[in-house]
């Protein structure tokens, strides 16, 4: 299956990639076991490939590559400035990669397919692929202007053509299911930060996406609304359907909910296993380290 | 059209007028500035009716045209006994004008004085001059002297307006070549060249300034800590 | 209006004038004021409109929009309202382009002040927080929607108070139109003040005030628009 998978790549992309990904299978092999085997039977939905970012003369990512596979739950840890933010915000089209290719479902991300040839993407193609991905942000980011209802409803109707009427129900389902049926009329800023976090997942999950991002999304939250936020995630990730990225700093968190830890470091992934392995038995010196300083700063989000 | 030598033989002519242009600015600059100074203290005194007849003041000024405030100095007050020169009725019209929008400038820089600093004085036992002059003011003043030179910048391109009570200033001075040749296309736009050079130089001059003065606030900070 | 025989004097600054004047003023300087209102209104129309064109051009992501409106601004703030008048009066024609004073009146007026305008629009748009383009982005919008649905309507409230300025310096504009032969009622002053000279003082009082009458209602307008933006984002 994994060759298979291989061989597509080096179909899309040009010759030039047949080599990246032989260099993704020697990392495999250096940096940690391969992801769980029931994934391994399906294509991976999000496919990061020699992807580098540099702002300036910072570099934040370094040929990092990295799959994702369809319901897969992959928690993100690391020091801050290590480049994990910024892997969720190349997948989001907030930022452009310097280099590299992303994938989602098989499509190229910031790259489209001329006669064979890959030419950087335009808005339409990126409109197109986008849509199979949803970030709930840090600071929430949402719409003050519009009340609770309005701002869960606005994109399935703007954007997925929904009627008011169908856009409005999808939206109740969903603030529902994050508890916040009860504020439909209410405006962001009369909320608290966590109150307007859950509206803030409940506006990313209407739209239906096959992969969530979720960007630290309890570290701009006073410590006694974290939980309430880290529980509804954790309820969506129970339900499986969505593979989800989460960027955090809840260690024991992504512990319970997470298939795979993927640690990041200067730009690149260092190591990455199962929750247990990485808690436990971390192999390199930097996640150990990691890991003490988290233990001594104890609950520090 | 567009008469190259006609554009060069009348040059001469409208740069001799330039520097009115800029003298009325800066002397009408001046007055805004000193009004501005004056209104802000009326507006402030603890004795209502003069703050009261102050804000009036103000509020009357700033919502009636300039142009007619000129003709109300330069047409009405010879009528009693007052007859000025275009360019001194020019000058104090304009100022006048404008002090009424420098006076707020002044006042949310003194605003934007923190408490600490008044107390600090008054702990210090300054007399209230001492404390505006030597505490208050010079804090107030500095960081609002960019949107000052903003002032003077509009202010000058309000000048034209004084070709309206016989001033020959850059904008009079075309319009005379103009009645006089029938060739207004040169002379009007070399006028409107004159001021885009004038303001936008006189905006780099602000933003310099700008700079400066964020580096200087910065140094002192830094020396105050 | 027999009042006027009978109310025959009233004191004015220390000297005795008739109060029949006014009567006499006030009539022709109203026909000014129609003409007034309307060249406001129709500039700040026009102007309004301009303020989006090139404030929300100067942001483009389109290289030619860019220059072309920033230029475009930064030339009508460069360049002075009178002399634009003028050029558009004076100067236009001997390129062959004959404007009506009230057209070239409403014309540079809504353009000088639409350049303005495009600077409060493009700083109001700038004042939105990232975070609400990038959450619109995560949403899927099209950079269309993004502005219309999400960028405008915020933005929106921080330019009122400025428009409400800008709207009042508008109306003192109007005056300058005088001088391009727009009977408005500075022109109207002007011309009675050639016919009765003797009544100047009159004639410029009562343009003042009548002045204040349209404006101050717009600055307590701008006021109230100010205090109820800006005690919370809503």
């Amino acid at each position: 299956m994994r060759r298979l998978k291989r061989n597509r790549v080096g179909h899309l992309i040009s010759k030039g990639s047949e080599r990246v990904s032989e260099m993704t299978e020697n990392n495999h092999v250096a940096v940690a076991e391969a992801p769980q085997s029931n994934q391994e039977q399906t294509e991976p939905i999000v496919r990061y490939r020699k992807v580098s970012k540099s702002f300036g003369d910072n570099q934040v990512l370094k040929e990092v590559d990295f799959d994702l596979y369809p319901g897969e739950r992959v928690a993100v840890i690391g020091p801050s400035g290590s480049g994990k933010t910024t892997m969720a915000r190349l997948l989001m089209t907030l930022e452009k990669p310097t280099s590299g290719t992303i994938e989602v479902d098989g499509r190229q991300l910031w790259h489209k397919e001329v006669k064979g040839k890959l030419v950087p993407a335009d808005e339409k193609h990126l409109h197109e692929v986008r849509g199979d991905i949803g970030m709930v942000f840090q600071h929430f980011h949402l719409f003050p202007h519009m009340n609770i209802l309005k701002n869960v409803s606005v994109a399935p109707i703007k954007v997925l053509g929904l009627s008011k009427e169908e856009a409005e129900e999808r939206a109740k389902t969903m603030l529902d299911k994050v508890g916040m049926s009860d504020k439909l009329e209410a405006y962001p800023a009369n909320l608290s930060g966590g109150q307007q976090q859950r509206v803030a997942i409940a506006r990313a999950l209407v739209m239906r996406p096959k992969v969530m991002l979720f960007d630290e999304p309890t570290s701009a939250l006073d410590p006694e609304l974290v939980g309430e936020v880290l529980d509804v995630i954790k309820e969506i990730a129970a339900e499986g359907e969505m593979a989800m990225m989460l960027i955090t700093h809840e260690m024991s968190f992504a512990r319970d909910v997470a298939d795979r830890i993927v640690f990041f470091d200067e730009g690149r992934i260092i190591e990455q296993g199962r929750p247990e392995q990485i808690f436990t038995a971390p192999k390199t010196d930097r996640l150990q380290e990691f890991l003490k300083r988290f233990e001594l700063n104890g609950s520090s989000s | 059209m567009w008469s190259w030598d006609f554009t060069f033989k009348i040059l001469p002519q409208l740069l001799d007028t330039l520097w009115i242009t800029i003298s009325a600015t800066i002397a009408a600059f001046a007055v805004a500035m000193i009004g501005g100074l004056i209104l802000a203290f009326a507006r402030r005194s603890t004795f209502r009716l003069l703050s009261w007849v102050t804000y009036a003041f103000i509020e009357f000024i700033r919502t009636t045209p300039p142009l007619v405030q000129l003709y109300v100095i330069f047409y009405v007050l010879p009528r009693y006994g007052l007859s000025l020169s275009p360019f001194t009725a020019g000058v104090i019209g304009l100022g006048i004008h404008y002090s009424t929008y420098l006076s707020e400038v002044y006042r949310a820089g003194i605003d934007s004085v923190p408490r600490g600093q008044w107390e600090a004085a008054t702990a210090l036992n300054f007399s209230p001059l001492q404390k505006w002059k030597t505490i208050i003011l010079p804090q107030a003043i500095r960081p609002v002297v960019p949107v000052m030179g903003n002032y003077l910048i509009v202010m000058l391109k309000e000048t034209p307006m004084l070709s309206a009570i016989t001033l020959v200033e850059l904008l009079g001075r075309a319009q005379i070549i103009g009645s006089n040749t029938f060739r207004y296309l040169e002379p009007i736009t070399l006028v409107g060249l004159f001021f885009l050079v004038l303001s936008y130089s006189a905006s780099r001059l602000v933003i310099r300034l700008e700079k400066r003065m964020n580096i200087n606030h910065h140094g002192k900070m830094d020396a105050a800590a | 209006m027999f009042l006027r025989t009978s109310l025959y004097y009233q004191a004015f600054d220390g000297g005795v004038i008739p109060i029949s004047v006014y009567a006499q003023i006030f009539p022709q300087l109203l026909e000014g004021a129609f003409v007034t209102i309307q060249l406001l209104i129709l500039s700040a129309i026009l102007g309004f409109l301009l303020s989006f064109l090139g404030g929300i051009g100067r942001l483009s992501r389109i290289d030619p929009i860019r220059w072309i409106s920033g230029f475009f601004v930064e030339f009508l703030r460069g360049t002075s309202l009178l002399v634009q008048l003028f050029w558009l009066f004076y100067a236009l024609p001997l390129l062959g382009i004959k404007l009506a004073p009230g057209l070239a009146g409403i014309l540079a007026l809504s353009l000088n002040y639409g350049a303005y305008g495009s600077e409060v629009v493009r700083g109001a748009i700038q004042s939105i927080p990232k975070g609400q383009t990038e959450a619109a982005i995560a949403l899927n919008m099209t950079p269309r929607q993004q502005m219309w649905h999400v960028i405008l309507p915020q933005a929106f409230r921080t330019m009122l108070p400025s428009f409400g300025n800008l709207f009042i310096e508008l109306l003192k504009g109007t005056a300058l139109v005088s001088l391009i032969t727009i009977p408005d009622m500075t022109f109207e002053a002007s011309a009675m003040r050639t016919n009765i000279e003797a009544n100047t003082p009159e004639i410029f009082t009562l343009l003042l005030l009548m002045y204040f009458v349209i404006g101050y209602p717009l600055t307590l307008a701008t006021r109230w628009l100010e205090r109820r933006f800006s005690v919370g984002r809503l």
